[in-house]
This record gives structure tokens, sequence and C-alpha cells, in this order.
């Protein structure tokens, strides 16, 4: 997902920017502070970066993220990138929507919260030393270090938004693709649509299943909708009054529903529990179903002349 | 035509078809019933239409109308066809327990002058 | 915990007014992304219930609400009217009160709409009634 969504997800404007900001404490003062710290931050660059990579390839999980060199070197590059947006001074739109880019593509690659969080640790701690042995005067390394810690943790909060946002979306893909796979309404024949029904029926499902063979009828300008009930375990009363409320909708739309695949269990049971289904043509077998429907578009299926 | 309801009427023949494309509050579901019902009075018919593709919502005062509407039109010698209902509206109907039994129903305008047909060399 | 995140509050004082909350309803429910089949059953039960407190209570109040649960979005609507209540509320909740237009039809049939559904009347006192639909992931 583009790192642009994100921002569109997260709601991250103006105000929303300036609401985190001052709950991580980023002041003005510390960005000022860190652009003064530029100079200092390109001398001790290179040092910083290739320690944190030593980490990183010395530990088997993080490791196998490193396929070859030509990564290794553009990943490095991209760090040189993110280490100097600390040192910019600024904490706009454009540093989010930068920062953004970077959680996402952490994402993408598959690389654990754990991991991430882990390497700033080395991250952070590596910033503190080069501070220590290079500012020596009374508090500099202190207060560069708690500025570097605010906007760190600023970013770290978007990195983990953006995970939770991509799983969240991942998540909605495939419940999406769950409700597409158990409501597959197949075309017959012009005007002629067929749902073979698989599994169990709840109320969920009832509902899911109403709304898709309606929006399918309209769709196709289906006179004729077979449902067909074999693959459906236990058919109750619950299952037989959702599936007469479907009919009903249907009828409503001007078509109508063909019930196909009843076996003699269920016509027992249908009529044991008192179930009137009249309203609904039924036949035994599908291909019964297929013939009475084609009947209702003026179809028939007639055997070839020699 | 009367448009009291600001809906037009339109006649084919002996066939009259309204199309409903705006919110039908209940003042305006009123006149709608009476212009139809003096349309139908005025010369002889035998088939009514009515278009709902317009409406994304039929409330069951709106539902009660219609099936109403047709049920007079049928007093006076006229069959009448409910077309293009959205999908929306049959769930949330059919949900309130609202079937409109005893309403013919069409998927289109073609459909519904096609049963119209049938219904009428029936008769 | 409920949160909410926007009020609207709209009075129901002539038909026009029926109109004015569904299409608030609608329009919330459209922006906030709910499917359409959703959108129209929180539009027509609020058709309902604003009808429900013209008719029987004179005149009443839509309080629309946005709410969130923490991992669903929602609109809670609640109806208030000072009308003259109601004596047999399950009767009325199984569609079976017949004797003003659409007063079964409109609450047991709204009642099947949504997700959530409370109705508190004294008889003398008026009605309120609360809906909430989420949605869905």
């Amino acid at each position: 997902m583009d790192h642009r969504k994100y921002m569109t997800i997260l709601k991250l404007d103006e105000a929303a920017i300036a609401s985190r900001r001052a709950f991580f404490a980023v002041s003005d003062e510390d960005l000022a502070r860190l652009a003064s710290l530029r100079p200092l931050a390109e001398k001790i660059i290179d040092a910083i970066v290739e320690d944190f990579y030593a980490l990183l390839l010395s530990h088997p999980d993080t490791r196998k993220f490193f396929a070859d060199e030509a990564t290794i070197r553009r990943v490095k590059r991209t760090q040189r990138e993110y280490f100097m947006g600390l040192f910019a001074g600024r904490c706009d739109l454009a540093y989010v929507e930068d920062r953004l880019r970077v959680g996402a593509m952490h994402e993408r690659i598959g690389l654990a919260p754990t991991w991430y969080l882990g390497a700033y640790r080395q991250y952070l701690e590596l910033i503190r030393q080069h501070f220590d042995a290079q500012l020596t005067e009374q508090g500099a390394a202190r207060d560069g270090f708690l500025s570097v810690q605010r906007l760190v943790f600023f970013d770290v909060a978007l990195a983990i938004d953006t995970y939770i946002a991509a799983n969240l979306e991942a998540l909605g893909r495939h419940q999406a693709a769950v409700r597409e796979l158990s409501t597959p309404v197949i075309r017959v024949h012009d005007r002629v649509l067929l749902l073979p029904l698989v599994g169990t029926v709840d109320s969920h499902r009832a509902q899911q299943i109403m709304e898709s063979v309606l929006t399918h009828v309209v769709e196709a300008q289906a006179r004729c909708i077979i449902i067909d009930i074999a693959g459906v375990p236990v058919v109750d009363t619950r299952v037989a009054d959702h599936l007469l409320k479907t009919a009903a909708a249907v009828r409503l739309l001007g078509a109508q529903v063909v019930l196909t695949g009843i076996t003699a269990q269920v016509a027992r049971t249908m009529v044991q529990l008192g179930l009137d289904v009249s309203s609904m043509h039924t036949v035994s077998r599908l291909s019964e179903g297929i013939e009475l429907a084609l009947g209702m578009i003026g179809k028939a299926i007639t055997a070839k002349s020699k | 035509m009367s448009a009291h309801s600001q809906i037009p009427i339109l006649r084919i023949g002996s066939t009259l078809l309204v199309s409903i494309q705006i919110d039908l509050h209940d003042a305006v579901a009123e006149a709608f019933q009476a212009d139809v019902l003096s349309a139908i009075e005025q010369r002889g018919t035998t088939g009514l239409v009515v278009d709902i593709s317009g409406l994304d919502m039929v409330d069951t005062y709106v539902a009660r109308i219609l099936a109403e509407t047709g049920r007079m039109a049928k007093l006076m010698g006229t069959s009448t066809v409910l077309v293009g209902m959205r999908p929306e509206v049959a769930a949330t109907l059919v949900r309130m327990g609202y079937g409109l039994e005893g309403v013919r129903t069409a998927l289109d305008l073609d459909d519904g002058l096609a049963l119209l047909g049938h219904v009428i060399a029936r008769r | 915990m409920i949160q909410v995140a926007a009020t609207h509050r709209l009075s129901i004082d002539c038909e026009g007014d029926i109109i004015a909350v569904r299409r608030r309803v609608r329009d919330i429910a459209e922006l906030r992304k709910f499917d359409s089949f959703a959108t129209a059953a929180i539009t027509t039960a609020s058709s309902e219930l604003a009808r429900n407190a013209l008719v029987h209570g004179g005149k009443g109040v839509a309080l629309i609400e946005e709410v969130t649960d923490g991992s669903r979005l929602g609109i809670r609507i609640v109806f208030e009217d000072e009308g003259p209540g109601i004596e047999d509320i399950p009767r009325v909740l199984a569609g079976g009160y017949t004797t003003a237009r659409s007063m079964g039809l409109g609450l047991s049939g709204s009642k099947r709409l949504v997700d959530e559904f409370a109705l508190e009347s004294t008889p003398g006192s008026g009605t309120k009634v609360t809906v909430t639909k989420w949605r869905r992931f």
C-alpha cells in the first residue's frame, strides 16, 4: 500500500501532527537544537550506520532481510537519509510522509515490530555514545540526546500505527475474499443465475447470502436464481426462514428463486417442522432446477436430432 | 396531466407509466396516489407501471401507499406492476416483514410491460 | 466503552423534518463508508422512528451520534417525544399494533433493521427509542 494512503487512513493532517508533537514533547526548541547539531551528525553518520548494520547483520533473525551486498548498500543509503532527517530541524506534513514511507517499507518486507524496536535501541545507544564523546560542553550531550529521543519516539509511533493499519487492511481484504467465496454466484445462462451453497448457514452468512443474491440478480437482470442447498448439512427452521426471506426479496425485484438439492432427509425435516416453502419453486435435483429456470425465460433443453 | 405531486404520469395506449424519481414525503406520496387514480378514471386504462428505480429508500409508509394504489387501481380494472426496485430496498422491506404480497413486480420497464401484456391477455 | 465522536440534533415538528432526519442519517452513513445495505437499513429505520415520534408524540427530537466502541464505527440515534407513551410495549414490538397508521410495523420493523434497539416508554410521559447500527468490517 502506498504511504500516502496511510496518511489518509491514519488521518494525519496538520492538526493531528500538532497534537502528536505536543504529546511527544517535540518542541520548536528541540527542532532548532537538532538543526544546530547537523554538522556533528554529518561527522558521525558513517560510524553510526556501520555499527548499526553490524548488529543487524550479526543476528540471524534480522540478517535474513539483507540478502546481498547490493541490498545492504541500498538500505545503508536509506538509513543515512533517515538519520539526516532527524537533524533537518522540521517536523511537518512532509516529514511525517517521509517517515510513513519508511514504516510502510518495513511492513512490506515483513520486518516484525520486535526487530524494528530492538534496532532502535541500538540506534539510540550509538547516538548517545557519539554525543557523549563529541559534545563536551556541560549538559549539551544530554540535551541533544533528549531532543533526538523525542523525535525518535514520534517516528516509532508512526511506524507502529502503519504496521497496525496495514494489518487491518489485509484482514479486511481477506474477509472480503471469504465473503466472495461464501456466495459464489454463477451465470448459468443469460438471465439465469446459480448459487451453490456449501457449509453451515448461520444468520450472519444468511444476511450476506441475501445481499449477494439481490445484488447479482439486479446486475445480471436475472429472471431466476437457482439456490442449490445440497451442500448445506443442516436445514432447520432458521435456515428455511432465511431462504424464504431471500425468496421474498428476490420476488420484490421481479425475479424468482428455484430451490434445488432438497434431499429426502431435508424434505422430511421440512414437513415434520411444518415449514411452508410453497412460495418457492422446489425440486430435488439441480438439473431439474436448471430446466425449470430455463423454462421461465422461454428456453428449453432438447435432444439433438440425428 | 395533473401535477399536484410533481410526478409526471405518461400514457402509452391504455397503459400508464409513472417513474418516481423524488424522495417521497408523506404529502407527495398521497398526492401521487390521488393523481394516479384520477388519471385512471379519466380514460380507459388497463395497466399501470410504477418505476421505483429512483428510490434509494422505501419505508413502510411509502410501501403501503404503493401497495394501496395497486389495490385501488385493481378496483378500477387496472393491473399494476412495480418495477426497478433496488436490492437494498428489497432487503430492507423483507427484513421489516413487509413483503408486498399481492403486488406484481418486474426487473425493469421492458419486463414490466411484457408482464402486463400477459396479465391483460389472460383476463 | 462507547465514545461519541460527533452529535447532530434535529427537531421533528413536521413531515419535512422526517426527510431531513433520514437525509442526514444517510449522509453520515455514506460519509462513514457504511455499505449500501447497512445505509439503507439505518436510513429506513430512522424514517420509521422519526414518523413514529411525529405521529404519536405530536413532535419530537432526533439525536444522531457518530460513535465508536474502539474497534467499530457506528451510528446511534435517539428519538424522543413527549406523547402519550406506549401501554403494551411487547405487543407493539411484535408488530401487532395496528390502531394508528404504521405504528406496529414502524417500531417492530425498525428493530429488525438495526443491531441494537432499546425502547423506553411510560404512559403519559413520552417515548424514547435508541437504535445503533455498526459498520461491518
